[in-house]
């Protein structure tokens, strides 16, 4: 808290002597008006008695002794200097000249001295302001330094920051994919048991059927290895053949082979399918058979359609698409999820694909809860969900349109909240070879 | 102590009379300037003002010479009231020996009596010195004006901080050299402690302040 002490030099009051305050120059004109006036000699001595100035007239006639007069000059009230003045004789006038002389120094010290004192306040506060002013600047200097290191390091942070938003994003893209590809699976699931189900079924009503076929084999076998007449068999045979219904028996075990076949042709079917999801990276770009997909991917999907769905389909002829299948496969099945959970029931979906000005256009429409105008723009937004904790990751309209914009395309969604969502995928119709990577990297 | 000068005999003290902004500190040293005989002091030197209002400092010289020889300057000071001089107030408070507190005894004045005291304690503190051990006097002035702060409380609140408080009216000139004779005796009680006035030079407590003080 002292700091400025040092920042004042004068000290105010300091005691000063008559030769700082006026100087030779100042003061022998005073004296030698005065010399004119009738005198001999004029002096200003300080206060060790020494001239600070001296005048005397040329003529040296000292025959007499001339006579003297010491005046005190004052300096803060104190004598400090003296006027000493010489004349032949002291006359009234002289007298008079010496008082006028006095009273002319002693204003000139005085007003030299104000001055000085003026000076000397105003230098000091002047070099305190300017020292103020310099200490001020070099904490705003300081300061400044800081807030430049820490922007660095912000941005360092920043970056850091941004690396790990980035890996996370991944890691939830891909965690998203791979539950897209659990659902998948849940869904193939269900279509596998259904034909396992009644090929068990059949498997079973056949080996019954079996162990009657075999029945009747073996009578036939112990008859004829008797010796008993045609007739006899042939009675006995034709009994026993009706009691074990053999005509139905042979005719049903067509009917239920048939039908095990075609279960298990269902089987390999989805199972062929569920390999195309195994692995959904590192793929090549394949033509894709838009409608073919979108149907297979609607078959698949039927057991979570809420009851009472009707699903209308209105796909044109389209050329293939060359992209990426699984992924593409995988965004449709993340839009088409979003329609399924838009009702309870009642559901009515429409899945339209078509050509427009040289574009695949894609149109899936619910007639469900539709999104709310504020929400609209952000449902692409990664984790944006309005759906309960838990059960959305908000994630799956984000997965569609990484794959979509990938391939080139581009998605949009239209909807009036609580009267259904349009969905409407554009992709450009490209020749197979185009690589998609370049855009990759956008 | 501004100066001492050992072989010379010669010592200068400092007093300043400092306060808030048209509380009556020039008025103070003008008044004492007409009521003290010119034998003992100098002339009241008033540096340059602006509309009257000081902005450098007056300043008004006594002395007094002791049987040992020992001569003694006393300068008085005031400095500017106004907030925006601070910077001046401090270079003036410098090296100090005993300030005058020149309070508004006005109501209103109050709050602006408390700031310019608590900027007192601060700057005295900037320029190395320490108001329990600086000898100070309160002047509360204006007592000719209507709308005070009665005498009763005045005293209740500032004698309890242990500090001698004077009524008056610089104005009409009581108080003046009450408050003046109370400062010059603190005065006198610190450098005697300090540099042994009394034993070592001979200065008699009484004779000080009568050579100073002159009707």
């Amino acid at each position: 808290m002292r700091e400025a002490a040092p920042y004042i030099e004068f000290i105010i009051g300091e005691e000063k002597r008559l030769a700082n305050i006026v100087g030779k120059p100042e003061i022998e004109p005073l004296l030698r008006s005065a010399l004119k006036l009738g005198l001999s000699r004029a002096a200003l001595l300080d206060e060790e008695g020494l001239p600070l100035a001296l005048v005397e007239t040329d003529d040296c006639s000292c025959r007499t002794e001339p006579e003297r007069k010491r005046l005190s000059i004052l300096v803060e009230g104190e004598p400090q200097g003296t006027l000493l003045l010489e004349a032949k004789e002291l006359t009234p006038a002289i007298e008079a000249v010496a008082r006028l002389l006095q009273d002319a120094l002693q204003l000139t010290v005085t007003n030299n001295l104000k001055r000085m004192l003026t000076t000397e306040v105003h230098t000091s506060v002047v070099k305190e302001s300017y020292q103020q002013l310099v200490a001020t600047n070099h904490r705003l200097m300081e300061s400044e330094r800081r807030y430049r290191e820490l922007a660095a390091e912000l941005e360092v942070k920043v970056e850091d920051r941004t690396v790990e938003l980035r890996r996370a994003y991944n890691r939830m893209l891909q965690q998203e994919k791979l539950a897209a590809v659990g659902q998948l699976a849940a869904g193939m699931a269900h279509e596998i048991n259904t034909p396992l189900g009644f090929i068990r079924s059949n498997l079973n009503s056949f080996k019954k059927y079996q162990g009657r076929m075999a029945e009747m084999l073996g009578l036939y076998r112990l008859l004829t290895s008797k010796g008993i007449s045609p007739e006899i068999i042939r009675q006995q045979t034709e009994t026993r053949w009706k009691e074990l219904k053999m005509e139905f028996l042979l005719e049903d075990s067509g009917i239920l082979l048939g039908q095990s076949i075609e279960g298990a042709d269902r089987i390999a079917n989805i199972v062929a399918e569920l390999k195309g999801f195994a692995c959904l990276d590192g793929m090549d770009e394949q033509p894709m058979k838009l409608n073919t997909e979108l149907e297979q991917l609607l078959a698949v999907m039927a057991s979570r359609f809420p009851p009472d769905t009707r699903v209308k389909t209105e796909l044109q002829d389209i050329p293939a698409f060359v992209c990426r299948v699984p992924l593409m496969i995988q965004a449709f099945a993340n839009i088409l999820d979003n329609a399924l959970k838009s009702r309870s029931e009642g559901l009515e979906l429409s899945v339209a694909t078509a050509l427009d000005k040289g574009q695949i256009v894609v149109t899936i429409t619910d007639n469900g809860c539709g999104i709310k105008e504020e929400n609209l723009p952000r449902i692409f937004e990664p984790f944006f969900t309005t759906r309960e904790v838990g059960s959305g990751t908000g994630m799956g309209l984000t997965v569609a349109r990484e794959a979509i914009n990938a391939a080139g395309g581009s998605i949009e969604a239209s909807s009036t909240h609580g009267n259904g969502t349009i969905f409407t995928v554009k992709l450009p119709i490209k020749p197979l070879g185009e690589s998609w990577k370049t855009k990759e990297t956008a | 102590m501004i100066e001492f000068d050992e072989k010379n005999k010669k010592m200068v003290l400092k007093m300043v009379y400092y306060g808030p902004a048209l509380s009556g500190k020039t008025t103070n040293l003008l008044s004492l300037h007409d009521k003290l005989l010119q034998d003992g002091r100098g002339e009241l030197m008033m540096l340059d003002t602006a509309e009257d209002r000081t902005i450098y400092f007056d300043l008004l010289p006594f002395f007094f010479q002791a049987p040992s020889g020992l001569k003694i300057k006393l300068k008085v000071y005031t400095v500017p009231g106004q907030v925006r001089h601070d910077a001046t107030r401090k270079a003036v408070l410098q090296r100090a020996d005993a300030v005058v507190f020149v309070a508004d005894s006005r109501i209103s004045q109050q709050a602006i009596n408390a700031e310019s005291f608590a900027n007192l304690e601060e700057n005295l503190a900037l320029v190395g010195l320490s108001i329990d051990k600086l000898p100070l006097v309160v002047q509360f002035n204006k007592r000719d004006l209507p709308d005070l702060v009665s005498e009763d409380e005045l005293r209740s609140i500032w004698n309890s901080a242990g500090l001698p408080v004077v009524m008056a009216s610089a104005l009409l000139g009581w108080g003046v050299v009450e408050t003046f004779e109370t400062a010059l005796e603190a005065l006198f009680y610190a450098v005697d402690k300090k540099m042994g006035l009394t034993d070592r030079y001979q200065v008699d407590k009484e004779n000080f302040i009568a050579s100073i003080i002159r009707f």
